[in-house]
């Protein structure tokens, strides 16, 4: 089965590890030896069981009761099959919640009903970061609704705080659903609680298979094909994944950024000789000719296709430390310099509010144009996700991400 | 258990494998001669077009089932590996914690540095431990092999090759998507070969090999893999429920794995 790869998002202690935890008990995913043992170790530190501690298996994690490095777990329902992937909540370790969350198909975003919690300059953080990261489908769980009383007054008012967050930040085209749940009561999450009578919507297991079941069908689009390297000592052979369309034997493609064009003898799909592969594959192309010293990098297109090769680059930035040293950025495999990088404007992703000028502080999101080292192949994340998208690096440390606009 | 899609399953690892063999100048990978890491062996022939294209390491202790040393050497002929046996002693005072922490480390350690080896290709997967679920697909270790696993190094959309400052060698991990039944059920399919203790003799079966003085076999009927697939789509039980390092004591297996452990 198709399993969807559902992240969290939210402020560190709004209950994202808790709700996991909560649903791997209450859709009987996991063992009741992991539950025992969850439960002794939390007796072992004289505390009361708490389900975030399924999650959060490294000692540091359950002493400090916070996530330190993103894990994942399974949940099957009604068979629908999810795999929720945890990340920490703390601004600094947002290197290891961007790790995790890119890999998700939809977000779960957890926001603490608490009077002193709800919408929290890290949480529109987050929320910016599934802008970034492509995500189309959100679901908002308003949590610790038992600490306000499941107060629908409440509930209402941060579902307008996220609505206005989304208009300030441009962040359309989005399906959205809200539902108020306690992930540590377990209300809402599996059967419809009858704390909260004035809620007529699903169940956030019940909502979430519906949005899973919303994934438009894939559309094939043009062909792309990401080269990983030489398949062999002759370099007639390259291997690599194609990222959407499909291809044939005998089909001429063209080899980007260079724009050299070749014309596939055998294709191998999994290392199986077939007559043609389509996306997600993984296959070995024998060209016609060699193409060159380097294989790593390069993008196999169509000769009509709406990607280019260039060494400009517009593109909005989102910053996970301070900007200083040497930039780079990792594209299509290969890491290039940047020789110059100008700050068009800078965002502070904690309100929404843009300056035309200034520099990108740290953990803030900000419009460049960057000049290359060299060409590479590229689209717009808009068009072509896989090749509109880079890590930023400085000094050679990981820096942030960014995705091309133009 | 979930069993998830095999096809997309075997496109990311036989990716990751690539990636290895690319990035890596000197690649090897372990072989314990389970299920895990002969399905490795298997993805990376598929990879490879048939041939293996790295040595395969084994941490030979000297007390592994004779099951496993007929199955080593039958197929290490059958698939032309260029297999490595790396010998580390064993004492007899030595169990759990010092056997799989100093000796078969020591042993790892010693075959790493003769042959050079950069990049290391190990066969673990999320589902069978909650600190293995905390693993990245490219994870350094430092030359003394230290795990840093509170500053583990950034991994977006399966851009596995992130620069990182370890001056020991890089750990791949090209199944911790899978889950054990996957493994089966691609065990199935292509006909993977298997060690014969993993099905059921006399109502027990080993449902996951370790060597013989820490591993203890589980209550099964299950005598073939489709009857295994049927048993692991409806367990309970945790998959390592008889293997010592596991539960020894709470975070025993942090512990080994931040010292060098697989």
């Amino acid at each position: 089965m198709i399993v969807n790869r559902v992240t969290l998002l939210g402020n560190k202690d709004h209950g994202k590890s808790t709700l996991i935890g909560s649903l791997l008990m209450e859709t009987g995913s996991i063992s009741e030896q992991r539950i025992r043992d969850a439960k002794k170790t939390s007796k072992k530190l004289g505390r009361q069981f708490e389900p975030g501690y399924i999650l959060d298996s490294f000692e540091e994690e359950r002493l400090n009761e916070m996530t330190i490095d993103t894990t994942r777990a399974q949940v099957k329902y009604r068979n629908t099959g999810f795999e929720f992937i945890d990340v920490p909540g703390h601004e600094e370790l947002m290197k290891n919640m961007l790790s995790g969350a890119s890999y998700a198909d939809f977000a779960l975003l957890l926001i603490s009903a608490k009077p002193d919690e709800g919408i929290t300059g890290q949480t529109k953080r987050h929320i910016f970061v599934a802008k970034m990261l492509g995500i189309r489908k959100l679901v908002v769980a308003v949590n610790k609704l038992d600490a306000v009383n499941y107060s629908k007054e409440r509930f209402e008012e941060i579902k307008n705080d996220v609505g206005d967050y989304l208009d300030k930040i441009g962040f359309k085209n989005i399906n959205i659903s809200f539902v108020p749940i306690s992930a540590y009561n377990a209300e809402n999450l599996v059967k419809r609680s009858n704390k909260t009578g004035w809620y007529k919507g699903k169940s956030l297991m019940d909502i979430l298979v519906e949005v899973s079941k919303s994934t438009k069908k894939d559309v094939d689009g043009e062909l792309i094909i990401q080269i990983q390297g030489f398949f062999d000592k002759e370099r007639k052979s390259v291997f690599g994944k194609v990222i959407s369309g499909s291809i044939k034997r005998g089909d001429r493609i063209i080899l980007l950024p260079s724009g050299k064009s070749t014309k596939i003898l055998k294709l191998f799909e999994s290392g199986n000789e077939a007559s043609s592969a389509r996306k997600g594959s993984v296959v070995t192309l024998e060209l016609d000719k060699r193409i060159g010293i380097d294989a790593r990098g390069l993008v196999g297109v169509k000769r009509k296709s709406s990607c280019r090769s260039g060494s400009n680059i517009h593109a909005m930035l989102l910053t996970t430390k301070r900007i200083g040293g040497k930039p780079s950025i990792k594209m299509n495999g290969v890491e290039i310099d940047c020789m110059k990088m100008t700050v068009k404007k800078m965002i502070d992703v904690t309100t929404g509010e843009s300056m035309a000028s200034g520099s990108i502080k740290p953990l803030n999101a900000g419009i460049v144009e960057i000049k290359l080292a060299k060409d590479i192949a590229m689209d717009t994340f808009e068009k072509n996700p896989e090749i509109g998208r880079f890590v930023f690096y400085t000094d050679r440390k990981f820096s942030g991400i960014g995705i091309i606009t133009e | 258990m979930i069993k998830q899609d095999i096809k997309l399953l075997e496109e990311r690892s036989i990716y990751i494998i690539r990636e290895a063999k690319t990035n890596f100048k000197n690649v090897a990978a372990l072989w314990s001669m389970g299920k895990d890491s002969t399905t490795m062996l298997a993805l990376a022939r598929k990879a490879f077009h048939g041939k293996v294209p790295f040595p395969v390491i084994h941490i030979d202790n000297g007390i592994d089932f004779p099951e496993t040393y007929e199955f080593r050497e039958t197929l290490a002929k059958k698939w032309n590996l260029d297999l490595i046996v790396a010998k580390s002693e064993i004492k007899p005072e030595m169990s759990g914690f010092a056997c799989c922490g100093a000796n078969k480390t020591v042993a790892l350690k010693k075959v790493l540095k003769d042959y050079g080896f950069d990049g290391l290709i190990v066969s673990i997967r999320r589902d069978e431990h909650g600190i293995r679920a905390k693993e990245r697909v490219f994870s350094p270790r430092n030359k003394n092999f230290k795990w840093n696993y509170k500053n583990q190094v950034a991994e977006l959309w399966g851009d596995y090759s992130s620069n990182d400052d370890s001056d020991g060698h890089v750990r791949v991990h090209p199944l911790l998507d899978w889950n054990e039944v996957d493994i089966w059920e691609y065990v199935r399919r292509n006909k993977v070969p298997t060690n014969p203790l993993y099905f059921s003799r006399n109502g027990y079966r080993y449902r996951s090999l370790g060597c013989l003085h820490c591993t203890t076999p589980v209550r099964s009927d299950a005598g073939n893999i489709e009857k295994i697939i049927k048993e692991l789509e409806t367990t309970k039980d945790e998959e390592r429920a008889g293997r010592d390092q596991d539960k020894e004591k709470a975070y025993v297996m942090e512990k080994l794995r931040s010292l060098g452990y697989m």
